[in-house]
């Protein structure tokens, strides 16, 4: 694994550097080589903890809305502090995403509590995500012309712009999340079992639960934060992950998750920046034109095998 | 261990049960039983924590449920709840691995000495060669036991177990229930649990509670729970004429009545209407076996001093070819005291010996005939008539039925027979019973036992005890018609020595190789007897007597008259000792004692010699 993420890493350094010196490379592509793996590795970690959390293959935080609350919350910020004349930080930044995020989360526990089928609460969870969408689309109508060149490519999600500072902040924030999550390896493997089990072989489940709402929440806010609402990877990956190990051990699939999620964002980033170049693409468009069957055929094979 | 101190139980504000004080000690199997929706889960359910108490307490080893944490919990409490688990990706051995987490560090990761008790537990459950398969892809009674598993490598002192038998077939049904109980007497473990099945419950429990409208109703130990009559108000089951079910391979069979009983509900109406000149509406007795039978009267009649009622026969859920029929009796005063019951029209006549009733008697047997007689003596004692009774059993239509029954080769003619033992007829799947057998020596083999008894029935039983033979210390099987089967079972078991001890009329067919007694497998008995006497020099007319015999006890006869009963028995216990020893493959001492009712002790194999002489 930690092989697939150099070789991709190599991919994108060199795949398009072409007459391109030296400092674009180290101030721009770098960084964004970077942050796309350790965002993208978030990003299918949060998934791992949320399919885990909902005993369900298709949660994840671009489906259930998640993502989408946090872009809400990142936009409006963002117009806020712009229209003040003030720049808006990484902290601010992920903070916003964080409230939002949770919001969303929060939305989705209580409808998780009324209806017991979880095919409906994806649909409730794609209903979030249009909701924040439109009024997210609502706010940028009205905000200044100058801003929205850089929100709208922001809101489309892309991995571009970022820096070495930001990607300081992304590693802590991540790398934080991943040693917490590995740490929680044990009970999210009792888990699996459903809840009375866990309960009954010594687990906190309240604790456990909060732990595991805040964990995924604070992953896909970082990524949303820095790189806008990325699709289908925090489903796509898991599940790749764990068909190509056959197992679902958590002690194997955190690590194993966030590795193949960064080498599945960094993949989908070249693509996006190469194969139109010099137009970029947005990096939602190739995660989702790459993860949607994913996703499709793990579902037409789930129904085959119920059937 | 787990104690509960005026419990209410429920979801929400509203208690669905009251004022529950269970005590659970170590060792003890303890089982809630009730109708759907009585709440049985909910108790289960609040006792391990997962439902809030509405009032009341739960304690756990003397200390409240609520103060302990759930870590402290999991090291003494294991569940084994409904609901279906479907984890992903996970082989069973996975599953049954997860029952370490109480006791694995931060990460989970198991030890050495983890991986030997999740072995141990598969083994225990009978599920090792499950291990390696994917915990989604094997059978709901295969996954129930490697949960079961599971919960066993929590190292529990108390498991709590929510209708664990849903999902399984008879077979690991019992061998689930032989596995908690050997538990609970082994470990000390405390077991908890609700069951459908009455029938296993009355088996495995050591004590039942009762959950019903709203309370527990009763606890108490097994044999005073299951009477005919608290199960019925427990489960509601209406009837009109006293019904009685039994549980037999899962399913709730209905019993029926023998011609025996029959016969004897109709005599009683007859003698209280020629007593009293009214028609009673229903009869009612209390069958050999203990239980009550009620059944309605039908074909009320007086006529020229003789009363008439009728009792239709009814086998249950064991059709067979007298069912439907109708069994009146006709009752007349007779001067002097006593009862004098004859046969008529329908009710067959012996004509060959060796049967219940002499050559000549109607074909109603000693139990029934005793049962008549009881019934109309206590009307006449009731009623105060001092007089005796002439009692004719007649059954419109006995004669065509009888045809397809075994009376026309057992020399019972124009008619059926009236009999049966118990009263009742329990319907009984032969799988099931076999099922029962194989276990019933399992669990002898697991107590360590190395020989075994077995015997068909109550006849081997009765002259195991009137041989004293049930003083040994050997436990006795009974084993039905299926002899083959128990000696398979006791050839995996590895039990070392095995006794058959039956009746000449079932045994002798062993001599032919066949191991399924039952009358419907196969009968050979007379062609037996012939072959071996004309093998030992008897004549032709000796053999076409002996073909000409109904049972067992008449072919005997015609030997002694021949003078050759020794030599022909001779040659027949040596041909079932190698029928025996062919079915066990010389894997395990197995020998035979014959009897009959008749004659007593007739004979022993070699083998059976041996291994008498040895366990006295």
């Amino acid at each position: 694994m930690g092989l697939l993420a150099l070789l991709a890493a190599l991919n994108l350094k060199v795949g398009s550097v072409r007459q391109a010196d030296e400092a674009i490379v180290w101030r721009l592509r770098a960084p964004r080589m970077l942050a796309a793996a350790i965002l993208g590795g978030g990003l299918s970690l949060s998934g791992f903890l949320l399919q885990t959390f909902f005993a369900n293959p298709i949660a994840g935080p671009f489906v259930l809305g998640i993502s989408s609350g946090a872009k809400l919350a990142v936009s409006l910020t963002m117009i806020f502090l712009l229209s003040r004349g003030l720049v808006s930080t990484s902290a601010a930044m992920i903070g916003a995403a964080f409230l939002g995020a949770m919001l969303s989360m929060g939305f989705i526990l209580l409808i998780s509590r009324r209806v017991r089928r979880m095919s409906l609460l994806v649909v409730c969870g794609v209903m979030i995500g249009y909701i924040c969408s439109a009024i997210t689309d609502f706010v940028l109508t009205f905000a200044e012309d100058s801003n929205i060149v850089n929100l709208h490519n922001w809101s489309m999600g892309s991995f571009s712009g970022i820096y070495w500072d930001s990607v300081g902040v992304i590693a802590l924030v991540t790398g934080a999340a991943l040693v917490l999550a590995f740490l929680l390896s044990k009970p999210i493997g009792a888990y699996q079992l459903g809840e009375v089990y866990a309960r009954s072989m010594g687990v906190d489940i309240r604790l456990f639960r909060v732990e595991l709402i805040l964990l995924s929440s604070l992953l896909s806010a970082c990524v949303t934060a820095f790189a806008g609402p990325v699709s289908f990877v925090g489903i796509a990956v898991p599940h790749l992950m764990k068909r190509l190990f056959g197992t679902a051990k958590p002690l194997l699939m955190i690590p194993a998750c966030f590795l193949g999620g960064g080498a599945f964002c960094l993949f989908c980033d070249l693509v996006a920046r190469v194969v139109f170049a010099p137009r970029e693409m947005s990096i939602s468009s190739v995660t989702a034109l790459l993860g949607a069957p994913v996703v499709i055929t793990m579902l037409a094979g789930r129904r085959r095998e119920r059937d | 261990m787990i104690r509960t101190e005026n419990l209410s139980v429920g979801y929400g504000k509203t208690p669905l049960i009251e004022d529950i004080c269970l005590r659970l000690r170590p060792g003890q199997v303890v089982t809630l039983i009730g109708p759907n929706g009585s709440g049985k889960s909910t108790i289960l359910k609040t006792v391990i924590g997962q439902l809030a108490p509405i009032r009341g307490m739960v304690f756990l080893d003397g200390r409240a449920m609520g103060a302990l944490s759930p870590l402290e919990i999991a090291q003494k409490l294991a569940v084994l709840m409904t609901g279906r688990v479907r984890p992903e990706l996970m082989t069973c051995w996975d599953v049954a691995a997860m029952g370490r987490c109480p006791y694995t560090r931060r990460l989970g990761i198991l030890s050495a000495g983890d991986r030997e008790k999740v072995w141990e537990a598969l083994s225990l459950v009978h599920g090792e060669e499950l291990a390696p398969l994917p915990f989604t892809e094997i059978s709901d009674g295969q996954r129930q036991r490697v949960m079961l598993a599971r919960a066993l490598c929590q190292e529990p002192e108390v498991i709590v177990l929510d209708e664990p038998t849903t999902f399984l077939d008879i077979r690991y049904k019992l061998e689930l229930l032989a596995v908690l109980k050997e538990m609970a007497q082994e470990r000390k473990l405390a077991v908890l649990l609700s069951l459908h099945e009455l029938e296993l419950a009355e088996k495995i429990s050591d004590c039942v509670v009762c959950v019903h409208n709203g309370k527990i109703e009763r606890i108490g130990p097994p044999e005073e729970i299951f009477t005919a009559d608290y199960i019925k108000k427990l489960f509601d089951i209406q009837t009109d004429d006293s019904e009685l079910f039994v549980f037999r391979g899962g399913k709730h069979l209905r019993c029926g009545r023998t011609t025996g009983t029959c016969a004897a509900l109709a005599a009683q109406g007859a003698a209280r209407l020629l007593l009293t000149g009214q028609i009673p509406a229903s009869a009612a007795l209390t069958t050999p076996k203990g239980t009550r039978i009620e059944a309605p009267l039908e074909g009320c009649r007086l006529e020229d001093g003789s009363a008439f009622c009728s009792v239709r026969k009814d086998g249950g859920d064991d059709i067979d070819d007298t069912h439907g029929l109708l069994i009146t009796a006709q009752v007349e005063r007779w001067d002097a005291p006593g009862v004098s019951i004859e046969g008529g029209a329908g009710v067959g006549r012996v004509t060959k010996p060796g049967l219940d009733q002499s050559v000549g008697a109607a074909a109603i047997n000693r139990v029934p005939r005793r049962m008549i007689e009881q019934e109309v003596l206590s009307v006449a004692d009731e009623l105060g008539y001092e007089g005796g009774f002439q009692v004719t059993i007649h059954v419109p239509g006995g004669e065509e039925a009888a045809k397809k029954t075994f009376n026309p080769q057992m020399g019972i003619e124009g008619g059926i027979s009236i009999l049966g033992t118990s009263g009742i007829v329990e319907p009984m799947s032969a799988q099931a019973l076999i099922d029962t057998i194989a276990l019933e020596i399992r669990q002898r083999a697991a107590q360590g036992h190395k020989k075994i008894i077995l015997t068909p029935g109550n006849y081997g039983l009765d002259f195991l005890r009137a041989q004293g033979m049930d003083r040994w210390g050997v436990p006795v099987v009974k084993c039905s018609n299926f002899i083959g089967d128990a000696l398979d079972a006791c050839a995996a078991e590895q039990i070392q020595g095995v006794l058959l001890v039956g009746h000449m009329g079932k045994l002798v067919k062993l001599a032919g190789g066949v191991m399924n007694t039952h009358s419907r497998s196969a009968d050979c008995r007379t062609e037996l007897f012939c072959a071996h006497a004309a093998l030992r020099g008897a004549g032709r007319e000796v053999c076409q007597a002996l073909a000409d015999c109904s049972t067992s006890d008449a072919c005997i006869a015609v030997l002694d008259r021949a003078g050759l009963r020794e030599t022909v028995l001779d040659s027949l216990l040596s041909a079932i000792q190698d029928h025996l020893d062919r079915r066990v493959s010389g894997t395990i001492h197995v020998g035979a004692v014959v009897f009959s009712n008749q004659y007593g002790l007739l004979g022993r194999t070699r083998r059976a010699g041996e291994l008498i002489d040895r366990w006295k």
